[in-house]
């Protein structure tokens, strides 16, 4: 009876688990290859937020409304430029007031009808009608949309305008699907409800996939739909999955469970460095990190320091902190110290500050304009106070939920401290930041921007008007307001640029935020089944993740490489197997337990 | 008669504690510094009239005491409302996640329950033995390694470098699995999480039902058993282990108790969907009405399962009821 002991079984089942296991990949592939569909998987860290454009906030809900929907213009590979995409064409009238589009007759939503110009209008309209989400925007000056037939558009502003140039970033919707809601009420408020409540799922669009899975949390699954205007996409589906860490990402990626992995960490990003088929890609920044100040004006919450208000305060800051480490001991590498609130990616509009006018860090020199400007430490606590006698005591907001915020904040606390500015970290979800920056709880806080091609927009959070909206700090500058405004009216592009570079220089004099770096995208894919990536913008933009679904259609399966998706895991057989050795075990112990009883009984 | 007085009392108890929960979660987010419509007044771009709006739709505008009756009108009919950030009915969202958590926190819980005990028990009844010092040794190294650097290691080797498992997740979505493919999908994906939580727990309960046995070794009836003449199996098993196990039956109904609220890291390490990662990302979002639906749903759990406890122990050991 020696051979039947439960030691003898249990290493048998243990040596069929470790002879089994290295072949159970090639075993469990035969579970998967029932269909012959061409799956794309992507890893991210964000699931979308819901189906309904009116509630995007993040990365994964804006890569969904790139791929389900189509835009007036697209943005252009080369320079991120407005290019033709549902408008072929565009005119205006020579005051810049009506705008004319020839719209393309071949665009389908995806239930088969035809997409006209009358569903612009009617997408255009209802979100400057009803101030739906941020899209609301990029229709300023109270438009009037019409369709004098369906394959013309006219865009009527009370303003002049180049709105329709910038372009507007709004998914176009199709009428027959949303109208309904514009009808549930006479109330603006329970209209603007219906639509924020609408599930929208499946998604009916018009762009080349469409949303027709999702796993809350998990993943959500883009279909291809042909014909597209744009050209057939090649792949059948695009499955995002979504994890909860990077590392995991990062594994499932080794794994070969997904063939793209977005926004990487530099340290895990490293350590791809030379794994067999896997590539990693650098894409120039697409945000920027700041120390952004409150200026108050929020309301009787406000607790800034009025210091802050003071220039020479501000130069201080500029001038204590070190950009170079920041990029290096933060980002490792991969960022390139900042500058301009335009980034450098916005090439038609970067204006690169130059050396002889850009603050250098010198610590010594930053005591000094502090000094000079009657900022002294008089009790020796190593806290200076201001000509008033209040103490230079800030509160900086981190946000625990940024990657490089907490870290960042870190430096820059060690830095002011240093000269006599002192300094309390308040980390916090960015949730709660918007609770501290909306009650204006804060004297300065560490975070970013990212935002369009145009710098329009970037430009417009320093603005007095985005105090509570856009503006978290409420810089206010009646000198910047007007040069705004006087931007807005500029429409050759050339002068338009000059007088932006002019409005760069200004901000970066003004510090109302210090840039502190542009962070480069790290990503990260496989090599052995997918080809077809397309940088946007060239050379080396983003391949996924970026300005468009440039990618998404040109993507296809290399030559010869296998077709069917192969899962890791065990295979049905191993598991059987494991469970017979369990219930054989079972059965040897409770025989040997009866046997062992009746030889002592 | 005693016992009926007993299971009343204890019931009694358990309704007054829940109706503490229930107001207590009432007034806990009304009282929270930060007002729910503010924190959405940035993120959403609200203008102020959409933050009137907003304030409407939560019922925020109304007194304190009809929103209190609202609150309990809509809890007792498990409508916990509608989430900021999502728009999604916040019982959707709780009910899509409870099955994982079940899945993976039930069962770990037995597993991790009947390894422990078998280990425990096993290790006082030969005290001193290999097994004993090698099983006490293993528990105590599992009792206190962090299950999310354990599940992190179980990742990175069985995943990234064996390929043996997949990274994490539920299941293969997008794969098309169903019926039996799709039951070994899961399986596959349960593993590693499983393995974690288990090995976290089993050195929990074997040290407990370990030292509980001991003690009881030590009582006069276990002498009297043996002085009895009875073999050393029978006195382990109708003498010692009913009278030891008790306080650990206690641990485990608790710890079902928490099922519910699910395992917030290894949830994290695996992308495992479950209640554990909602309620963590709800806070971090300050998303209300899905925490309060969470934090009430993980009250009632642990509510009815300490009751649970209490009438099985009442059953198990009579002297409860006499007390």
């Amino acid at each position: 009876m020696r051979g039947s002991r439960p030691g003898s079984a249990i290493a048998l089942v243990v040596l069929s688990l470790l002879v089994l296991g290295p072949a159970s990949s090639a075993l469990a592939q035969t579970d998967a290859g029932t269909d012959e569909k061409i799956v794309f998987d992507v890893g991210l860290t964000g699931d979308i937020t819901s189906p309904n454009p009116f509630r995007a906030c993040c990365t994964a809900d804006y890569e969904m409304l790139w791929m389900n929907y189509d835009l007036l213009f697209n943005f252009a590979n080369s320079d991120l430029s407005p290019e033709p995409a549902i408008a072929m064409s565009s005119e205006h009238s020579k005051d810049y007031m009506t705008w004319t589009f020839e719209i393309r007759d071949d665009a389908m939503w995806h239930d088969g009808q035809p997409l006209t110009a009358e569903d612009i209008v009617f997408t255009y309209q209802a979100i400057a009608d009803y101030r739906l989400a941020f899209f609301k925007d990029y229709l300023p000056f109270n438009p009037t949309l019409s369709a004098p037939n369906p394959t013309t558009l006219v865009w009527e502003s009370q303003e002049p305008t180049f709105a329709p140039t910038i372009p507007p970033w709004v998914p176009i919707l199709p009428k027959h699907v949303w109208e309904e809601f514009t009808k549930v009420s006479d109330d603006p408020a329970e209209v603007k409800k219906a639509f924020k409540e609408y599930e929208n799922f499946p998604a009916i669009g018009s762009g080349p996939f469409q949303l027709t899975e999702w796993e809350k949390g998990q993943s959500f699954t883009m279909e291809a739909r042909r014909p597209y205007w744009g050209g057939d996409p090649v792949i059948d589906e695009v499955v995002f999955h979504i994890y909860e860490n990077q590392e995991a990402m990062v594994q499932a990626l080794k794994n070969g469970e997904i063939q793209f992995a977005e926004a990487l960490k530099p340290t895990l990003f490293d350590a791809l460095e030379g794994e067999a088929n896997i590539q990693t890609h650098v894409a120039p920044a697409g945000c920027f990190s700041n120390l952004a100040f409150n200026f108050g004006g929020q309301g009787k919450t406000d607790t800034h320091d009025p210091a802050i208000e003071d220039l020479a305060v501000r130069d201080a800051v500029a001038q204590a902190i070190d950009k170079q480490a920041i990029v290096s001991s933060i980002w490792q590498g991969y960022a390139v110290p900042g500058d301009s609130v335009v980034r450098p990616q916005q090439e038609l509009w970067y204006y690169d500050i130059p050396a002889e006018d850009e603050f250098t860090f010198d610590l010594d020199l930053a005591a000094q304009t502090l000094e000079d400007a009657g900022y002294v430490d008089g009790d020796n606590d190593g806290v200076r106070e201001a000509p008033d006698g209040h103490p230079l005591q800030w509160e900086i907001v981190t946000l625990t939920d940024e990657a490089g915020s907490n870290d960042t904040g870190k430096l820059i606390e060690g830095w002011l401290e240093q000269i006599g500015i002192g300094v309390d970290l308040v980390p916090v979800s960015t949730t709660k930041a918007y609770v501290l920056w909306a009650d204006g709880d804060f004297d300065a806080y560490v975070w970013g921007w990212c935002g369009d091609p145009d710098p329009d927009f970037i430009l417009s959070l320093h603005t007095t008007g985005q105090c509570l909206g856009w503006s978290d700090g409420c810089y206010s500058n009646a000198e910047f307001d007007a040069m705004y405004e006087e931007q807005r009216t500029i429409f050759d592009r050339e002068e338009r640029r000059a007088f932006i570079v002019e409005m760069q220089e200004f901000l970066y004099r003004e510090n109302p935020q210090i840039v502190l770096a542009y962070e480069n995208d790290l990503q990260a894919f496989r090599t052995d089944r997918f080809e077809g990536y397309v940088p946007v913008p060239e050379p080396d933009g983003f391949y996924l993740f970026g300005w468009g679904a440039d990618s998404y259609l040109s993507l296809h399966p290399i030559e010869g490489a296998p077709t069917t998706v192969e899962k890791p895991g065990l295979s049905a057989g191993v598991w059987i197997a494991i469970a017979a050795g369990v219930v054989v075990i079972v059965i040897l112990v409770a025989l040997m337990r009866r046997r062992g009883g009746e030889e002592q009984a | 008669m005693g016992s009926r007085k007993y299971l009343l009392r204890k019931t009694l108890h358990a309704i007054a504690t829940l109706v503490f929960v229930l107001t207590f979660n009432f007034f806990l987010f009304r009282v929270m510094p930060s007002d729910p419509v503010q924190l959405y007044a940035r993120s959403l771009h609200l203008t102020e009239e959409d933050k009137l709006e907003l304030q409407h739709e939560l019922g925020l505008d109304r007194p304190l005491p009809q929103q209190f009756v609202i609150y309990m009108a809509d809890t007792v009919t498990g409508n916990f409302g509608t989430s900021i950030k999502t728009g999604l009915p916040a019982t959707e969202m709780i009910t899509d996640r409870l099955w994982p958590t079940v899945l993976l926190v039930g069962l770990s819980t037995i597993l991790s329950t009947a390894f422990g005990l078998f280990i425990g028990i096993k290790g006082a009844w030969k005290r001193g033995s290999l097994f004993d010092t090698s099983s006490l040794f293993g528990s105590l190294v599992l009792y206190s390694m962090p299950e999310g650097w354990l599940g992190m290691i179980l990742l990175i080797f069985f995943a990234g470098t064996l390929h043996w498992f997949p990274a994490g997740q539920y299941e293969s979505s997008g794969a098309g699995f169903t019926g039996f493919a799709h039951f070994f999908d899961v399986l596959n994906h349960l593993f590693l999480p499983l393995l974690t939580l288990t090995l976290g727990y089993i050195g929990e309960y074997a040290i407990i039902m370990r030292s509980s046995l001991l003690e009881t070794m030590g009582e006069d009836f276990v002498q009297t058993a043996r002085a009895k003449g009875l073999q050393e199996k029978l006195v382990r098993r109708r003498h010692a282990v009913p009278n030891a196990i008790l306080p650990t039956l206690t641990l485990v109904f608790y710890s079902f108790g928490y099922v519910l609220g699910g395992a917030i890291i290894v949830e994290t390490v695996f992308s495992w969907p479950g209640i554990g990662l909602l309620e963590y990302k709800s806070i971090a979002e300050l998303d209300y009405p899905v925490i309060q639906g969470v934090f009430l749903l993980f009250s009632l759990a642990v509510i009815v399962f300490n009751l649970a406890a209490d009438v099985l122990y009442s059953y198990l050991d009579p002297r409860i009821r006499e007390a």
